[in-house]
Protein backbone atom coordinates (compact mmCIF):
# COMPACT_ATOMS: atom_id res chain seq x y z
CA UNK A 1 0.00 0.00 0.00
CA UNK A 2 2.74 2.45 1.02
CA UNK A 3 4.78 1.48 -2.03
CA UNK A 4 1.76 1.90 -4.27
CA UNK A 5 1.06 5.38 -2.90
CA UNK A 6 4.72 6.34 -3.23
CA UNK A 7 4.80 5.34 -6.90
CA UNK A 8 1.44 6.96 -7.54
CA UNK A 9 2.53 10.35 -6.16
CA UNK A 10 5.89 10.07 -7.92
CA UNK A 11 4.37 9.32 -11.31
CA UNK A 12 1.64 11.92 -10.82
CA UNK A 13 4.29 14.56 -10.01
CA UNK A 14 6.03 13.81 -13.31
CA UNK A 15 2.73 13.57 -15.20
CA UNK A 16 1.47 16.95 -13.99
CA UNK A 17 4.90 18.37 -14.79
CA UNK A 18 4.54 17.21 -18.40
CA UNK A 19 1.02 18.63 -18.62
CA UNK A 20 2.36 22.09 -17.66
CA UNK A 21 3.89 22.32 -21.14
CA UNK A 22 0.97 20.73 -22.98
CA UNK A 23 -1.69 23.18 -21.88
CA UNK A 24 -2.40 26.49 -23.63
CA UNK A 25 -3.27 28.72 -20.68
CA UNK A 26 -0.89 30.41 -18.25
CA UNK A 27 -3.32 29.96 -15.39
CA UNK A 28 -3.80 26.26 -16.04
CA UNK A 29 -0.04 25.80 -16.38
CA UNK A 30 0.49 27.43 -12.96
CA UNK A 31 -2.05 25.20 -11.27
CA UNK A 32 -0.76 22.05 -12.99
CA UNK A 33 2.67 22.94 -11.64
CA UNK A 34 1.05 23.35 -8.22
CA UNK A 35 -0.47 19.85 -8.57
CA UNK A 36 2.98 18.50 -9.36
CA UNK A 37 4.45 20.20 -6.28
CA UNK A 38 1.61 18.83 -4.16
CA UNK A 39 2.60 15.30 -5.16
CA UNK A 40 6.22 16.06 -4.23
CA UNK A 41 4.96 17.36 -0.87
CA UNK A 42 3.04 14.14 -0.35
CA UNK A 43 6.24 12.19 -1.04
CA UNK A 44 8.07 14.26 1.58
CA UNK A 45 5.31 13.55 4.11
CA UNK A 46 5.63 9.85 3.32
CA UNK A 47 9.38 10.10 3.97
CA UNK A 48 8.49 11.44 7.45
CA UNK A 49 9.72 14.91 6.54
CA UNK A 50 6.26 16.06 7.55
CA UNK A 51 7.09 19.70 8.13
CA UNK A 52 8.91 20.06 4.82
CA UNK A 53 6.05 18.44 2.92
CA UNK A 54 3.32 20.53 4.52
CA UNK A 55 5.40 23.71 4.24
CA UNK A 56 5.91 22.91 0.53
CA UNK A 57 2.10 22.75 0.01
CA UNK A 58 1.73 25.98 1.91
CA UNK A 59 4.40 27.93 0.05
CA UNK A 60 3.67 26.54 -3.39
CA UNK A 61 -0.06 27.25 -3.19
CA UNK A 62 0.63 30.91 -2.45
CA UNK A 63 3.50 31.13 -4.91
CA UNK A 64 1.61 29.61 -7.80
CA UNK A 65 -1.46 31.80 -7.38
CA UNK A 66 0.74 34.90 -7.23
CA UNK A 67 2.66 33.66 -10.27
CA UNK A 68 -0.52 33.04 -12.26
CA UNK A 69 -1.78 36.50 -11.42
CA UNK A 70 1.43 38.29 -12.32
CA UNK A 71 1.90 36.35 -15.55
CA UNK A 72 -1.54 37.33 -16.74
CA UNK A 73 -1.03 40.91 -15.59
CA UNK A 74 2.41 41.54 -17.10
CA UNK A 75 2.37 39.53 -20.36
CA UNK A 76 2.27 41.62 -23.53
CA UNK A 77 -0.05 39.09 -25.09
CA UNK A 78 -2.71 38.75 -22.40
CA UNK A 79 -1.56 35.25 -21.64
CA UNK A 80 -4.15 32.91 -20.30
CA UNK A 81 -6.80 35.21 -21.68
CA UNK A 82 -5.61 34.25 -25.16
CA UNK A 83 -4.51 30.65 -25.70
CA UNK A 84 -0.75 30.44 -26.21
CA UNK A 85 2.00 27.87 -26.39
CA UNK A 86 3.77 27.09 -23.12
CA UNK A 87 7.10 26.17 -24.73
CA UNK A 88 9.81 28.28 -26.28
CA UNK A 89 13.15 27.27 -27.81
CA UNK A 90 11.95 23.64 -27.80
CA UNK A 91 15.15 22.30 -29.41
CA UNK A 92 17.67 23.54 -26.86
CA UNK A 93 15.16 23.04 -24.04
CA UNK A 94 14.95 19.33 -24.86
CA UNK A 95 18.72 18.94 -24.72
CA UNK A 96 19.23 20.86 -21.46
CA UNK A 97 16.17 19.18 -19.91
CA UNK A 98 17.41 15.69 -20.75
CA UNK A 99 20.93 16.52 -19.55
CA UNK A 100 19.59 17.90 -16.27
CA UNK A 101 17.36 14.88 -15.71
CA UNK A 102 20.20 12.44 -16.41
CA UNK A 103 22.53 14.34 -14.06
CA UNK A 104 19.97 14.31 -11.26
CA UNK A 105 19.17 10.63 -11.75
CA UNK A 106 22.86 9.79 -11.73
CA UNK A 107 23.26 11.61 -8.43
CA UNK A 108 20.21 9.83 -7.00
CA UNK A 109 21.39 6.40 -8.08
CA UNK A 110 25.14 6.72 -7.62
CA UNK A 111 25.39 8.75 -4.42
CA UNK A 112 25.79 7.00 -1.11
CA UNK A 113 22.71 8.11 0.78
CA UNK A 114 22.42 7.66 4.54
CA UNK A 115 20.40 4.57 5.44
CA UNK A 116 19.11 5.57 8.86
CA UNK A 117 15.63 4.32 9.75
CA UNK A 118 13.25 7.10 10.74
CA UNK A 119 10.47 6.01 13.04
CA UNK A 120 8.81 9.17 14.36
CA UNK A 121 7.80 12.23 12.39
CA UNK A 122 8.17 14.42 15.49
CA UNK A 123 11.89 13.61 15.72
CA UNK A 124 12.52 14.97 12.21
CA UNK A 125 10.59 18.12 13.09
CA UNK A 126 12.74 18.62 16.16
CA UNK A 127 15.95 17.90 14.26
CA UNK A 128 14.97 20.43 11.62
CA UNK A 129 14.31 23.08 14.27
CA UNK A 130 17.67 22.46 15.93
CA UNK A 131 19.47 22.57 12.61
CA UNK A 132 17.79 25.78 11.48
CA UNK A 133 18.60 27.56 14.73
CA UNK A 134 22.14 26.29 15.29
CA UNK A 135 24.56 25.29 12.52
CA UNK A 136 22.54 26.62 9.60
CA UNK A 137 21.23 29.69 11.37
CA UNK A 138 23.49 32.14 9.52
CA UNK A 139 22.45 30.77 6.10
CA UNK A 140 18.74 30.81 6.89
CA UNK A 141 18.77 34.23 8.48
CA UNK A 142 20.82 35.85 5.70
CA UNK A 143 18.63 34.23 3.05
CA UNK A 144 15.58 35.46 4.93
CA UNK A 145 16.84 39.05 5.14
CA UNK A 146 17.86 38.99 1.45
CA UNK A 147 14.40 37.76 0.43
CA UNK A 148 12.71 40.36 2.60
CA UNK A 149 14.84 43.13 1.08
CA UNK A 150 13.97 41.85 -2.41
CA UNK A 151 10.27 41.85 -1.60
CA UNK A 152 10.34 45.37 -0.20
CA UNK A 153 12.38 46.53 -3.19
CA UNK A 154 9.93 44.94 -5.63
CA UNK A 155 6.96 46.53 -3.90
CA UNK A 156 8.64 49.94 -3.84
CA UNK A 157 9.58 49.71 -7.53
CA UNK A 158 6.20 48.47 -8.71
CA UNK A 159 3.98 50.73 -6.61
CA UNK A 160 2.69 53.57 -8.73
CA UNK A 161 2.81 56.06 -5.88
CA UNK A 162 6.45 55.34 -5.00
CA UNK A 163 7.69 55.81 -8.56
CA UNK A 164 5.79 58.96 -9.38
CA UNK A 165 5.13 60.38 -5.91
CA UNK A 166 1.81 60.89 -4.24
CA UNK A 167 0.60 62.97 -7.20
CA UNK A 168 1.02 60.00 -9.56
CA UNK A 169 -2.34 60.56 -11.17
CA UNK A 170 -2.21 64.34 -11.28
CA UNK A 171 1.21 65.21 -12.65
CA UNK A 172 0.84 64.36 -16.33
CA UNK A 173 -1.15 66.32 -18.84
CA UNK A 174 -2.10 64.99 -22.27
CA UNK A 175 -0.87 67.02 -25.26
CA UNK A 176 -3.20 69.48 -26.92
CA UNK A 177 -5.22 68.12 -29.83
CA UNK A 178 -4.71 71.24 -31.89
CA UNK A 179 -1.08 72.39 -31.43
CA UNK A 180 -1.95 76.03 -32.14
CA UNK A 181 -4.78 76.07 -29.64
CA UNK A 182 -3.55 75.41 -26.07
CA UNK A 183 -7.16 75.23 -24.83
CA UNK A 184 -7.81 72.01 -26.77
CA UNK A 185 -6.18 69.86 -24.06
CA UNK A 186 -8.62 67.02 -23.44
CA UNK A 187 -10.09 66.61 -19.98
CA UNK A 188 -7.83 64.21 -18.08
CA UNK A 189 -10.63 62.72 -15.99
CA UNK A 190 -12.83 62.05 -18.98
CA UNK A 191 -9.96 60.58 -20.96
CA UNK A 192 -8.97 58.26 -18.11
CA UNK A 193 -12.49 56.91 -17.79
CA UNK A 194 -12.77 56.40 -21.56
CA UNK A 195 -9.51 54.48 -21.65
CA UNK A 196 -10.64 52.43 -18.72
CA UNK A 197 -13.81 51.34 -20.51
CA UNK A 198 -11.92 50.65 -23.69
CA UNK A 199 -9.37 48.50 -21.85
CA UNK A 200 -12.07 46.44 -20.16
CA UNK A 201 -13.88 45.78 -23.40
CA UNK A 202 -10.69 44.70 -25.08
CA UNK A 203 -9.82 42.31 -22.30
CA UNK A 204 -13.22 40.73 -22.41
CA UNK A 205 -13.11 40.36 -26.17
CA UNK A 206 -9.72 38.67 -25.95
CA UNK A 207 -10.92 36.19 -23.43
CA UNK A 208 -14.02 34.96 -25.19
CA UNK B 1 2.68 13.18 26.18
CA UNK B 2 -0.89 13.21 24.98
CA UNK B 3 -2.30 10.06 23.46
CA UNK B 4 -3.32 10.64 19.84
CA UNK B 5 -6.18 8.45 18.77
CA UNK B 6 -5.98 7.48 15.12
CA UNK B 7 -9.11 6.96 13.03
CA UNK B 8 -9.46 4.48 10.21
CA UNK B 9 -9.63 6.21 6.79
CA UNK B 10 -13.30 5.32 6.32
CA UNK B 11 -14.35 6.64 9.75
CA UNK B 12 -12.27 9.75 9.14
CA UNK B 13 -13.96 10.43 5.78
CA UNK B 14 -17.45 9.88 7.20
CA UNK B 15 -16.63 12.05 10.20
CA UNK B 16 -15.30 14.88 7.99
CA UNK B 17 -18.34 14.80 5.71
CA UNK B 18 -20.79 14.88 8.62
CA UNK B 19 -18.89 17.66 10.39
CA UNK B 20 -18.72 19.83 7.26
CA UNK B 21 -22.42 19.36 6.47
CA UNK B 22 -23.39 20.00 10.08
CA UNK B 23 -21.17 23.08 10.16
CA UNK B 24 -22.74 24.46 6.98
CA UNK B 25 -26.27 23.79 8.28
CA UNK B 26 -25.59 25.37 11.67
CA UNK B 27 -24.04 28.42 10.03
CA UNK B 28 -27.07 28.86 7.78
CA UNK B 29 -29.41 28.32 10.74
CA UNK B 30 -27.69 30.84 13.02
CA UNK B 31 -27.60 33.29 10.13
CA UNK B 32 -31.36 32.89 9.69
CA UNK B 33 -32.05 33.19 13.43
CA UNK B 34 -29.98 36.35 13.71
CA UNK B 35 -31.75 37.98 10.78
CA UNK B 36 -35.21 36.99 12.11
CA UNK B 37 -34.36 38.35 15.56
CA UNK B 38 -32.81 41.43 14.00
CA UNK B 39 -36.12 42.26 12.37
CA UNK B 40 -37.87 41.90 15.73
CA UNK B 41 -39.66 38.62 14.94
CA UNK B 42 -39.58 35.41 16.94
CA UNK B 43 -37.78 32.33 15.64
CA UNK B 44 -40.37 29.76 14.60
CA UNK B 45 -40.06 26.05 13.98
CA UNK B 46 -40.13 26.68 10.24
CA UNK B 47 -36.82 28.52 10.42
CA UNK B 48 -35.05 25.28 11.35
CA UNK B 49 -36.06 23.65 8.10
CA UNK B 50 -35.57 26.73 5.95
CA UNK B 51 -31.87 26.17 5.10
CA UNK B 52 -32.71 22.63 3.95
CA UNK B 53 -35.67 23.89 1.92
CA UNK B 54 -33.55 26.56 0.25
CA UNK B 55 -30.85 23.99 -0.51
CA UNK B 56 -33.43 21.67 -2.09
CA UNK B 57 -34.74 24.58 -4.16
CA UNK B 58 -31.23 25.38 -5.46
CA UNK B 59 -30.70 21.68 -6.24
CA UNK B 60 -33.68 21.74 -8.61
CA UNK B 61 -32.68 24.94 -10.41
CA UNK B 62 -31.17 24.82 -13.84
CA UNK B 63 -27.39 25.18 -14.13
CA UNK B 64 -26.59 27.96 -16.61
CA UNK B 65 -23.12 28.04 -18.14
CA UNK B 66 -21.22 31.02 -19.50
CA UNK B 67 -19.67 31.13 -22.93
CA UNK B 68 -16.41 29.15 -23.14
CA UNK B 69 -15.72 28.66 -19.42
CA UNK B 70 -12.49 27.05 -18.22
CA UNK B 71 -14.37 23.87 -17.36
CA UNK B 72 -11.39 22.12 -15.75
CA UNK B 73 -10.86 24.91 -13.24
CA UNK B 74 -14.63 25.27 -12.77
CA UNK B 75 -14.59 21.68 -11.54
CA UNK B 76 -11.39 22.05 -9.52
CA UNK B 77 -12.43 25.27 -7.73
CA UNK B 78 -15.16 23.85 -5.46
CA UNK B 79 -13.18 20.60 -5.18
CA UNK B 80 -10.12 22.38 -3.84
CA UNK B 81 -12.10 24.75 -1.61
CA UNK B 82 -13.82 21.65 -0.18
CA UNK B 83 -10.49 19.85 0.15
CA UNK B 84 -9.05 22.88 1.94
CA UNK B 85 -12.01 22.93 4.33
CA UNK B 86 -11.58 19.18 4.95
CA UNK B 87 -7.84 19.47 5.52
CA UNK B 88 -8.40 22.37 7.91
CA UNK B 89 -11.12 20.43 9.70
CA UNK B 90 -8.92 17.36 10.09
CA UNK B 91 -6.66 19.07 12.64
CA UNK B 92 -9.49 20.71 14.61
CA UNK B 93 -10.26 18.71 17.76
CA UNK B 94 -13.79 17.28 17.83
CA UNK B 95 -13.61 16.24 21.48
CA UNK B 96 -11.13 15.64 24.28
CA UNK B 97 -7.89 14.76 22.41
CA UNK B 98 -9.92 13.49 19.46
CA UNK B 99 -9.37 14.80 15.94
CA UNK B 100 -9.58 13.34 12.46
CA UNK B 101 -5.83 13.65 12.02
CA UNK B 102 -3.98 15.31 14.87
CA UNK B 103 -0.73 15.71 12.95
CA UNK B 104 2.49 17.09 14.45
CA UNK B 105 2.43 20.06 12.11
CA UNK B 106 -1.20 20.93 12.83
CA UNK B 107 -1.12 24.69 12.45
CA UNK B 108 1.14 24.52 9.39
CA UNK B 109 -1.35 22.18 7.73
CA UNK B 110 -4.10 24.61 8.67
CA UNK B 111 -2.12 27.42 7.05
CA UNK B 112 -1.64 25.30 3.92
CA UNK B 113 -5.41 24.74 3.82
CA UNK B 114 -5.92 28.51 3.94
CA UNK B 115 -3.48 28.91 1.07
CA UNK B 116 -5.45 26.40 -1.00
CA UNK B 117 -8.64 28.27 -0.19
CA UNK B 118 -7.08 31.34 -1.83
CA UNK B 119 -6.14 29.27 -4.89
CA UNK B 120 -9.66 27.84 -5.02
CA UNK B 121 -11.39 31.22 -4.88
CA UNK B 122 -9.11 32.50 -7.65
CA UNK B 123 -9.88 29.45 -9.81
CA UNK B 124 -13.59 29.90 -9.15
CA UNK B 125 -13.59 33.51 -10.30
CA UNK B 126 -11.34 32.72 -13.25
CA UNK B 127 -13.25 29.72 -14.54
CA UNK B 128 -16.45 31.48 -15.67
CA UNK B 129 -14.81 33.65 -18.34
CA UNK B 130 -16.69 36.61 -16.95
CA UNK B 131 -15.40 40.06 -16.14
CA UNK B 132 -16.78 40.78 -12.67
CA UNK B 133 -15.99 37.24 -11.50
CA UNK B 134 -12.39 37.76 -12.57
CA UNK B 135 -12.17 41.05 -10.68
CA UNK B 136 -13.49 39.25 -7.59
CA UNK B 137 -10.82 36.59 -8.06
CA UNK B 138 -7.96 39.09 -8.41
CA UNK B 139 -9.23 41.02 -5.44
CA UNK B 140 -9.33 37.92 -3.28
CA UNK B 141 -5.70 37.03 -4.02
CA UNK B 142 -4.54 40.43 -2.72
CA UNK B 143 -6.77 40.13 0.32
CA UNK B 144 -6.09 36.43 0.86
CA UNK B 145 -2.33 36.94 1.16
CA UNK B 146 -2.99 39.51 3.88
CA UNK B 147 -5.34 37.18 5.78
CA UNK B 148 -2.88 34.31 5.45
CA UNK B 149 0.01 36.29 7.00
CA UNK B 150 -2.21 37.55 9.80
CA UNK B 151 -3.50 34.08 10.59
CA UNK B 152 -0.04 32.54 10.69
CA UNK B 153 1.30 35.12 13.15
CA UNK B 154 -1.78 34.69 15.34
CA UNK B 155 -1.50 30.87 15.25
CA UNK B 156 2.23 30.91 15.99
CA UNK B 157 1.58 33.11 19.03
CA UNK B 158 -1.07 30.65 20.22
CA UNK B 159 1.34 27.75 19.70
CA UNK B 160 4.18 29.37 21.67
CA UNK B 161 3.04 28.47 25.21
CA UNK B 162 2.54 24.85 24.10
CA UNK B 163 5.97 24.69 22.43
CA UNK B 164 4.35 22.57 19.72
CA UNK B 165 2.65 22.94 16.35
CA UNK B 166 0.23 20.14 17.21
CA UNK B 167 -3.30 21.38 17.89
CA UNK B 168 -4.09 18.92 20.70
CA UNK B 169 -0.98 20.00 22.60
CA UNK B 170 -1.89 23.65 22.08
CA UNK B 171 -5.36 22.97 23.55
CA UNK B 172 -3.79 21.05 26.41
CA UNK B 173 -1.52 23.98 27.25
CA UNK B 174 -4.70 25.96 28.02
CA UNK B 175 -5.86 23.62 30.78
CA UNK B 176 -5.45 26.35 33.42
CA UNK B 177 -5.55 29.64 31.52
CA UNK B 178 -7.16 30.03 28.12
CA UNK B 179 -5.19 31.78 25.40
CA UNK B 180 -7.90 34.41 25.09
CA UNK B 181 -6.74 35.74 28.49
CA UNK B 182 -3.01 35.14 27.99
CA UNK B 183 -3.01 36.68 24.51
CA UNK B 184 -5.87 39.19 24.38
CA UNK B 185 -5.06 40.22 20.79
CA UNK B 186 -5.36 36.72 19.33
CA UNK B 187 -9.10 36.15 19.23
CA UNK B 188 -10.15 39.51 17.71
CA UNK B 189 -7.53 39.09 14.98
CA UNK B 190 -8.70 35.51 14.41
CA UNK B 191 -12.26 36.72 13.85
CA UNK B 192 -10.93 38.97 11.07
CA UNK B 193 -9.25 35.92 9.50
CA UNK B 194 -12.45 33.87 9.86
CA UNK B 195 -14.58 36.44 8.08
CA UNK B 196 -11.88 37.02 5.49
CA UNK B 197 -11.14 33.48 4.34
CA UNK B 198 -14.83 32.62 4.02
CA UNK B 199 -15.42 36.15 2.60
CA UNK B 200 -18.20 36.98 4.97
CA UNK B 201 -20.01 40.14 6.12
CA UNK B 202 -17.71 43.18 6.21
CA UNK B 203 -15.00 41.21 4.40
CA UNK B 204 -17.23 39.73 1.71
CA UNK B 205 -15.14 41.26 -1.07
CA UNK B 206 -14.80 38.31 -3.45
CA UNK B 207 -18.50 37.55 -3.89
CA UNK B 208 -19.72 41.00 -2.97
CA UNK B 209 -22.70 43.05 -4.14
CA UNK B 210 -20.48 45.77 -5.60
CA UNK B 211 -19.31 43.14 -8.12
CA UNK B 212 -22.87 41.89 -8.61
CA UNK B 213 -21.91 38.66 -6.85
CA UNK B 214 -18.20 38.52 -7.75
CA UNK B 215 -16.76 35.05 -8.25
CA UNK B 216 -20.17 33.39 -7.90
CA UNK B 217 -21.95 35.86 -10.17
CA UNK B 218 -22.28 33.31 -12.96
CA UNK B 219 -22.83 30.18 -10.89
CA UNK B 220 -26.32 28.76 -10.58
CA UNK B 221 -28.26 25.76 -9.42
CA UNK B 222 -26.43 22.99 -7.61
CA UNK B 223 -23.02 24.51 -8.42
CA UNK B 224 -24.03 27.66 -6.55
CA UNK B 225 -25.43 25.54 -3.73
CA UNK B 226 -22.14 23.68 -3.37
CA UNK B 227 -20.09 26.89 -3.30
CA UNK B 228 -22.35 28.54 -0.71
CA UNK B 229 -22.36 25.37 1.38
CA UNK B 230 -18.56 25.15 1.34
CA UNK B 231 -18.21 28.80 2.34
CA UNK B 232 -20.41 28.21 5.37
CA UNK B 233 -18.57 25.00 6.23
CA UNK B 234 -15.27 26.91 6.02
CA UNK B 235 -16.56 29.55 8.42
CA UNK B 236 -17.64 26.83 10.86
CA UNK B 237 -14.23 25.10 10.62
CA UNK B 238 -12.48 28.39 11.36
CA UNK B 239 -14.79 28.92 14.33
CA UNK B 240 -13.82 25.46 15.58
CA UNK B 241 -10.13 26.26 15.19
CA UNK B 242 -10.63 29.55 17.03
CA UNK B 243 -12.36 27.71 19.88
CA UNK B 244 -9.45 25.26 20.08
CA UNK B 245 -6.74 27.92 19.82
CA UNK B 246 -8.10 30.65 22.09
CA UNK B 247 -11.06 29.36 24.12
CA UNK B 248 -9.43 26.29 25.63
CA UNK B 249 -10.97 23.76 23.25
CA UNK B 250 -12.46 20.83 25.13
CA UNK B 251 -11.49 22.17 28.59
CA UNK B 252 -14.34 23.12 30.89
CA UNK B 253 -16.09 21.93 34.05
CA UNK B 254 -18.89 19.34 34.35
CA UNK B 255 -19.82 18.84 30.68
CA UNK B 256 -18.00 16.34 28.44
CA UNK B 257 -15.18 17.59 26.19
CA UNK B 258 -16.99 17.32 22.87
CA UNK B 259 -19.92 19.35 24.19
CA UNK B 260 -17.64 22.14 25.41
CA UNK B 261 -15.95 22.16 22.03
CA UNK B 262 -19.33 22.37 20.28
CA UNK B 263 -20.63 25.13 22.55
CA UNK B 264 -17.49 27.24 22.15
CA UNK B 265 -17.52 26.75 18.40
CA UNK B 266 -21.16 27.80 18.19
CA UNK B 267 -20.53 30.84 20.39
CA UNK B 268 -17.65 32.00 18.19
CA UNK B 269 -19.62 31.25 15.02
CA UNK B 270 -22.59 33.26 16.30
CA UNK B 271 -20.34 36.17 17.19
CA UNK B 272 -18.79 36.15 13.72
CA UNK B 273 -22.19 35.92 12.01
CA UNK B 274 -23.58 38.68 14.22
CA UNK B 275 -20.65 40.91 13.28
CA UNK B 276 -21.22 39.93 9.67
CA UNK B 277 -24.74 41.27 9.81
CA UNK B 278 -23.98 44.36 11.89
CA UNK B 279 -20.83 45.71 10.24
CA UNK B 280 -21.06 47.15 6.75
CA UNK B 281 -18.89 45.86 3.92
CA UNK B 282 -15.54 47.60 3.72
CA UNK B 283 -13.61 48.87 0.73
CA UNK B 284 -11.11 46.26 -0.52
CA UNK B 285 -8.18 48.67 -0.72
CA UNK B 286 -8.84 49.96 2.78
CA UNK B 287 -8.99 46.40 4.15
CA UNK B 288 -5.54 45.58 2.72
CA UNK B 289 -4.17 48.85 4.07
CA UNK B 290 -5.70 48.24 7.51
CA UNK B 291 -4.34 44.69 7.68
CA UNK B 292 -0.79 45.61 6.68
CA UNK B 293 -0.52 48.85 8.64
CA UNK B 294 -2.57 48.08 11.75
CA UNK B 295 -3.49 44.43 12.22
CA UNK B 296 -0.17 42.84 11.22
CA UNK B 297 1.82 45.11 13.59
CA UNK B 298 -0.76 44.26 16.26
CA UNK B 299 -0.14 40.56 15.62
CA UNK B 300 3.60 41.20 16.13
CA UNK B 301 2.75 42.79 19.48
CA UNK B 302 0.69 39.66 20.21
CA UNK B 303 3.72 37.54 19.33
CA UNK B 304 5.89 39.52 21.76
CA UNK B 305 3.25 39.15 24.52
CA UNK B 306 3.08 35.40 23.87
CA UNK B 307 6.87 35.11 23.79
CA UNK B 308 7.32 36.97 27.09
CA UNK B 309 4.63 34.81 28.67
CA UNK B 310 6.28 31.63 27.43
CA UNK B 311 9.69 32.52 28.91
CA UNK B 312 10.59 30.13 31.72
Amino acid sequence: MIDFLFWMFGLAAVGFGVLVFRTDSMVRASFLLLASFMCVGALLVMLLAEYLGVALWFMMALEMVVMALFMVAFMMNPAGLNPMSMVHQPGSAKITGAAGAIALMTVALAAELPARTMSRASSTLEALGHDMLSDSMLIFESAGVALLATMIGAVVLSARSSRFGSAADQGSQPPAIDTDDPDSVPDVEERASNEHHHGMGHEHGGQS
Amino acid sequence: MLEVRAMSPLTAAACALCALLAGAYLTALIERMLSVRGRGHRVSRRDFGLPLYQAALRMRQEVVHTERPDSLLALLAPASYGAAATAALSVVPLGASLAIADVHTGIVLFGAAEAFAIVAVFMHGWSFNSQLSLIGAYRFVALGLSYELLSMFVLIAAALPARSLQVSLIVDSQARVWNVLRQPLGLPLWIVVMLGVSFWGPLDLADSRDLAGGTSLESSGRERLLWQLLRRAMLAVFAGMGAAMFLGGWHGPLLPGWLWMLLKTLALLSLALWLGQRVGRMHAERVVRAIWLVLLPLSFVGLVIAGLGALP
